[in-house]
């Protein structure tokens, strides 16, 4: 396209910022009302690692599908659950897109293919080769994309997923979001073989590191993976090297931290700030139609929140429902 | 500088050979364990010769706790090595690593340093190493610049000139680089291989792999057996490591415009037709102005360096800018001086 030196379109570009944008005041505002007490259970926020989600999911239809961690709000958005239902399903309200008995760690929308959140680490991994199988049974060209953290990529069901999905050549794909912590352990305390690309090599099948803060190195680096896995090339590995703005759950005092990591994270490696700078910088996008979406996610957040405290709860009488899915 | 016991440093990039090239190329990944076993074998190898210590570069990757897990079995099994401290500076697990580790390896006076990694990570310490000869190992995807070898040759090279058995002039070879300048040096970097011009517009993952968005090549030197985006000029005109001149290469942006296709691995494996336009030496010392408006600059495999329309880009080739341990000249030294006879 003349003049635009992005491999997304203007629209695309402002979609993508959107996203990240939603995210990440999403986030914020948990942040806020989890520690004002209004919020029940435990959030793990997503704040920081918005160019992952985004800039994989930008591939993606709602047959595709994705297993989501305990830190799954933003891989929500960006597979177009609803905002207001994922806010009244972390309120625990009815309408939320569990019902509110799910909460945040389990918010699910098949709809969207969107196949839940999920508080048990490593356990997203056997959902996408589950997922990736019926996908290859289909041959729609869908894909399934499972999620992990770094610490959660020591977990059994992970390492048997890589296995099965070299052997049966799925179309699954596994993205470790590599934050440089499981919960509180540094990574270079908790993994023997600190390269997630070596893991993959050790199934025999391709990994790759990608700046997780940079959207557009995600995107393009997850285009040709997902291009790969539609065409019968089978599953990658895919690790996003990213910064966590939040501690492991919110109220975590982050004592793990060095000094001055958590403002270097804010200052320097901050992927909206960087997505901001380079589409601003391009005279495709000017700061005011940034601005603009800012504005207006900004009221989408507190037409959520609004929604979710005025939603009831769920009742006795909820409590043996919506138990097993109906085909 | 003249000590008792040598030191030399070693910079091993962990995540050399970890790019998109793996899913679009095949190309090959070194694992962390062996790059850890390449290190070892480095400094058994530096010891038995009399080098006596080593400084390596830090990293936040896994290299150097599983090295240090490694230095505690051989110790245990009194095996010898030298003395091994790691630079203390806070790691970035950037490039700024390897930039600030040579230059700390430089203050503390090392004679020379071996580099495990690919074209950018030899470029890295290239633009740092001053007068400090590199010796340098595959650890990459494309590695035109290091050459294929066993580390421990390598290392018994590097012995003999730290150790002041080999002087400059034997041991040593001098090395092109190519500046790149953007606004009169308001931006300014080196490719000791290759600068290629793009027509893509950002870095995102960095590699370049579509034929169609190349638009020029500028080359310090162009070797038919290498593979990357220097092996279209290696296939078109080889030149020499030692020929003054490099070699500058215009792309047809179409293909009707093309005098023919060559088709050259650009990557492990990825044959493609280039469609070339024109070529001609790169003489030294003079300026090169690139004509594309706008686009990317990638330096040795990598996209590094953006440039919009206004902006001015310059590409200029300088001889002798580095030097680099002549592993094959000193092996053969060593054997007719005798200089591996105890």
């Amino acid at each position: 396209m003349a003049g635009n030196p992005f491999p997304l379109n203007k629209g695309q570009l402002l979609e993508a910022y959107r996203t990240m944008k939603t995210i990440r005041e999403f986030e914020e505002r948990l942040h806020v009302d989890f520690g004002r007490g209004d919020i029940p259970g435990f959030v793990h926020l997503y704040a920081g690692e918005e160019a992952s989600a985004t800039g994989i999911m930008a591939h993606l239809g709602d047959g595709d599908r994705i297993a989501s961690t305990h830190r799954g709000h933003g891989h929500c958005i960006a597979k177009g659950v609803d905002i207001v239902a994922m806010m009244k399903e972390i309120y625990g309200r009815k309408g939320g897109s569990c019902n509110g008995k799910g909460g945040s760690m389990h918010i699910a929308d098949l709809s969207k293919g969107m196949m839940g959140a999920n508080g048990i680490l490593g356990a997203g991994a056997p959902l996408a080769c589950g997922a990736a199988l019926a996908a290859k049974l289909r041959k729609k060209g869908e894909v399934a994309i499972t999620f992990v953290g770094d610490g959660a990529s020591n977990q059994g069901t992970f390492l048997e997923s890589l296995n099965l999905a070299a052997v049966w050549n799925l179309p699954t794909i596994f993205v470790v979001e590599n934050n440089g912590y499981a919960e509180s352990t540094s990574r270079d305390y908790g993994t023997a073989v600190d390269s997630y690309v070596d893991r993959a090599a050790g199934f025999g099948m391709p990994g790759v590191t990608v700046d997780g803060t940079d959207f557009f190195a995600v995107y393009e680096a997850a285009g040709e993976i997902i291009r790969r896995a539609r065409e019968g090339g089978g599953p990658t590995l895919l690790e996003c090297k990213m910064v966590r703005f939040h501690g492991h759950f919110e109220g975590d005092a982050q004592t793990y931290r060095g000094p001055g990591e958590n403002e270097e994270n804010r200052n320097n490696k901050d992927c909206l700030k960087k997505f901001s700078a380079e589409v601003a910088g391009s005279g495709v996008i000017t700061i005011d139609e940034l601005k603009a979406i800012d504005a207006d996610v900004m009221l989408q957040i507190e037409h959520a929140v609004v929604e979710a405290k005025a939603a009831p709860f769920p009742t006795l009488a909820d409590l043996t429902t919506d138990v097993y899915i109906k085909y | 500088m003249s000590t008792l016991a040598p030191s030399v440093g070693i910079i091993a990039n962990p995540v050399s050979a970890r790019d998109i090239r793996r899913v679009i190329a095949n190309a090959s990944n070194l694992q962390t364990a062996d790059r850890v076993n390449i290190v070892l074998r480095l400094l058994s190898t530096l010891s038995e010769l009399g080098v006596g210590k080593v400084f390596m570069m830090p990293d936040k990757s896994g290299m150097r706790p599983l090295l240090s897990r490694q230095l505690n079995r051989e110790s245990q099994l009194g095996h010898g090595f030298p003395e091994v401290e790691y630079l203390d500076f806070p790691v970035t697990s950037t490039v700024e690593d390897t930039f600030r580790a040579t230059r700390l390896m430089r203050e503390a006076g090392v004679k020379a340093m071996i580099v495990l990694g690919g074209d950018g990570t030899h470029r890295a310490v290239a633009r740092e190493c001053g007068d400090i000869p590199i010796a340098g190992l595959s650890t990459g995807t494309n590695n035109a610049f290091p050459e294929m070898r066993e580390p421990t040759l390598t290392a018994m090279a590097v012995a003999l000139y730290a150790t002041g058995k080999l002087s400059r002039a034997e041991a040593l070879s001098g090395n092109k680089v190519i500046e790149i300048s953007i606004n009169h040096g308001e931006r300014k970097d080196i490719a000791i291989v290759d600068a290629v011009i793009s027509h893509e517009r950002v870095i995102g993952a960095r590699a370049l792999w579509r034929p169609e968005s190349l638009n020029a090549l500028y080359l310090t030197f162009a070797d038919p057996e290498v593979i990357g985006l220097s092996a279209i000029g290696g296939l078109l005109q080889p030149t020499s490591r030692e020929s003054p001149d490099g070699l500058m290469i215009e792309l047809a942006s179409d293909p009707a415009k093309a005098q023919f296709n060559l088709r050259a691995p650009i990557a492990p494996g990825m044959m493609r037709d280039i469609p070339i336009a024109n070529w001609a030496p790169l003489k030294a010392g003079v300026d090169y102005p690139v004509a594309l408006d706008a686009g990317v600059v990638a330096l040795d495999g990598e996209r590094e360096m953006t440039f919009k329309p206004g902006e001015h880009v310059n590409v200029s080739l300088v001889s002798q800018a580095f030097f680099t341990v002549d592993v094959t000249r000193c092996l053969q030294l060593g054997a007719v001086n005798g200089l591996f006879r105890f």
